[in-house]
């Protein structure tokens, strides 16, 4: 019959006085989530180019040291103690093995690590008054 | 191995050697020196950047600063150890270096200075050859080094495992195996088949879940034979660790280090110092001022072996002891470093022998044993 379509009518009248918090509710967050998508990819194309730089600056940088070296090693072989040579080596393939095309691959953290203690050892070993400006120094605390 | 009798011991002040400017952090005795006919020489290092070397000698027999080594280090120095040849003495610095001294005609000169370490050296260790040099540092690692003809050094390998400061470093005395303790709680054991190859790996980490320490542990020491091990720490324990060595020394591989004893309820401060003689009796120094010394319990106990506190010497210093060294000759004489910047040299004896005749040089000295003889007898001092 007739009354249960216009009950009908009066419920959705209702309906959208009631569901009124939950419609603005809904309009805010997906408001809020595109902005988030837009302004996260703005940022994270920033931090990407800082952190890509930042990195490149510094594998660049040992790779440089690495090519000095060994050319010294091609002038004179006997320049370089042999665990000095290996060291280098190790750096080398160190180097080689870095994933820069892909972040996400956990190994980052540990060869770039590796790298700078192999570099210090070096340093150490030959002598080298270097140090890499690129990475922030941690703050001279004394206990 | 000699057992000591309850309560017939005391600890006697022979000298208090006093010259650096700011705290004594660590002591060695010249293992090659008060044999021989060569006076008994001592080094010690300090918050004031030097490095002090008293030798005892004359016809008092007492203790004289022969060298001051400064002008070196650009801070403090934490650390002195001589090799076993008694020919070099490596120093630890805060400024992140290790020097290696040599005595050259009666002089010391620094013939090499090892770099590497990201900040404060804590610790170094010769090992029983003396071809090898173990460092640790604030940047939780340890460093191995080689010694090369014409005084050359190079790193063999940085062993990293400590999540923090490590502490000290120590080599096993027969053995090539480094032992290192850290804020951290734990002791860790490194061993490489290789010990000049880089193939250095932590074999073992002895932690709160093996029995081991929960909170710094600040020192370790051998006993003369090497299969028992004493570490002390921030815990306000002792802990006394056994390996079955001889397997180990026969090539068999490696064998565990396992908890034998926990001397606790002794101290209710901080234990910075421990050292073990060759004659079996354990010295500690710790943040109370006091120094403690510990033996074996002749008491049978079907768990193994226990220890029991010899004597406490209250008030050794005016401050905290940071550290004790046994002299590895005179199997009696225990040298002492601290907080109040002087290093005092004891001599364990027996409570019924007879006082030894004062020297006439150190005033110091004879009004100490003075002083003890009239307590001794019950009259008060006038002083």
């Amino acid at each position: 019959m007739d009354s249960h379509q216009s009950n009908n009518s009066i419920e959705d009248i209702f309906d959208s006085s009631l569901n009124l918090e939950e419609t603005h509710f809904k309009e805010g967050y997906d408001e809020g989530y595109n902005h988030g998508l837009n302004t996260g990819k703005e940022e994270a194309r920033q931090v990407g180019l800082k952190t890509g730089f930042e990195t490149g600056e510094e594998l660049g940088f040992y790779k440089g040291c690495v090519d000095v070296w060994n050319s010294v090693i091609r002038v004179d072989p006997t320049r370089l103690s042999s665990r000095v040579q290996k060291g280098i080596k190790q750096m080398e393939e160190l180097i080689e093995k870095y994933p820069a095309m892909d972040p996400e691959d956990e190994s980052v953290q540990e060869i770039i690590e590796a790298l700078r203690l192999k570099f210090r050892v070096l340093r150490a070993a030959l002598g080298m008054k270097l140090d890499y400006d690129g990475y922030p120094k941690p703050k001279d605390i004394e206990f | 191995m000699e057992f000591f009798d309850d309560g017939d011991y005391e600890l006697r002040e022979i000298q208090k050697l006093e010259g650096h400017t700011d705290r004594v952090w660590c002591l060695s005795w010249n293992p090659k020196t008060g044999i021989n006919g060569v006076p008994p020489i001592i080094a010690s290092c300090s918050g004031d950047k030097t490095i002090r070397i008293w030798e005892q000698s004359g016809p008092s027999q007492s203790w004289r600063c022969k060298a001051v080594l400064e002008e070196t280090h650009a801070r403090t120095v934490r650390s002195c150890a001589w090799s076993l040849c008694g020919k070099f003495l490596a120093t630890g610095s805060f400024d992140a270096t290790t020097a290696i001294w040599e005595n050259v005609g009666g002089d010391y000169e620094c013939v090499s200075t090892l770099e590497g370490h990201e900040n404060e050296v804590k610790s170094v260790s010769w090992n029983e050859c003396g071809n090898m040099l173990a460092t640790c540092s604030r940047d939780k690692s340890v460093w191995i080094w080689e010694v090369l003809p014409g005084n050359e050094f190079e790193c063999v390998t940085v062993l990293q495992g400590h999540t923090q400061d490590v502490k000290m470093v120590q080599w096993h005395p027969r053995m090539d195996i480094v032992f290192s303790c850290s804020y951290d709680n734990t002791i860790k054991v490194w061993w490489s088949e290789d010990a000049e190859s880089e193939n250095w790996e932590c074999c073992q980490t002895i932690g709160e879940s093996n029995n081991g320490h929960s909170s710094t542990v600040w020192a370790l020491s051998f006993n003369v034979e090497g299969d028992k091990m004493v570490s002390c720490s921030d815990d306000l324990t002792l802990k006394i660790w056994e390996a079955n060595t001889l397997r180990m020394e026969s090539g068999d591989g490696y064998a565990p280090w396992s908890h034998i004893c926990t001397l606790s309820g002794y101290h209710d401060r901080t234990i910075f110092s421990v050292h073990w003689s060759r004659e079996g009796i354990i010295a500690s120094g710790a943040a109370d001022d006091a120094i403690r010394l510990f033996v074996e319990s002749k008491d049978d106990s079907i768990d193994g072996p226990s220890y029991k506190m010899l004597l406490k010497k209250e008030k050794a210093h005016d401050m905290d002891v940071n550290s004790v060294q046994w002299n590895p000759v005179d199997h009696h004489l225990l040298a002492s470093g601290s907080d109040d910047g002087t290093i005092k040299i004891w001599e364990l004896a027996s409570t019924s022998t007879e006082m030894p005749e004062a020297s006439t040089e150190s005033t110091e000295s004879t009004a100490s044993t003075e002083k003890k003889a009239l307590q001794k007898l019950g009259m008060t001092t006038l002083i």
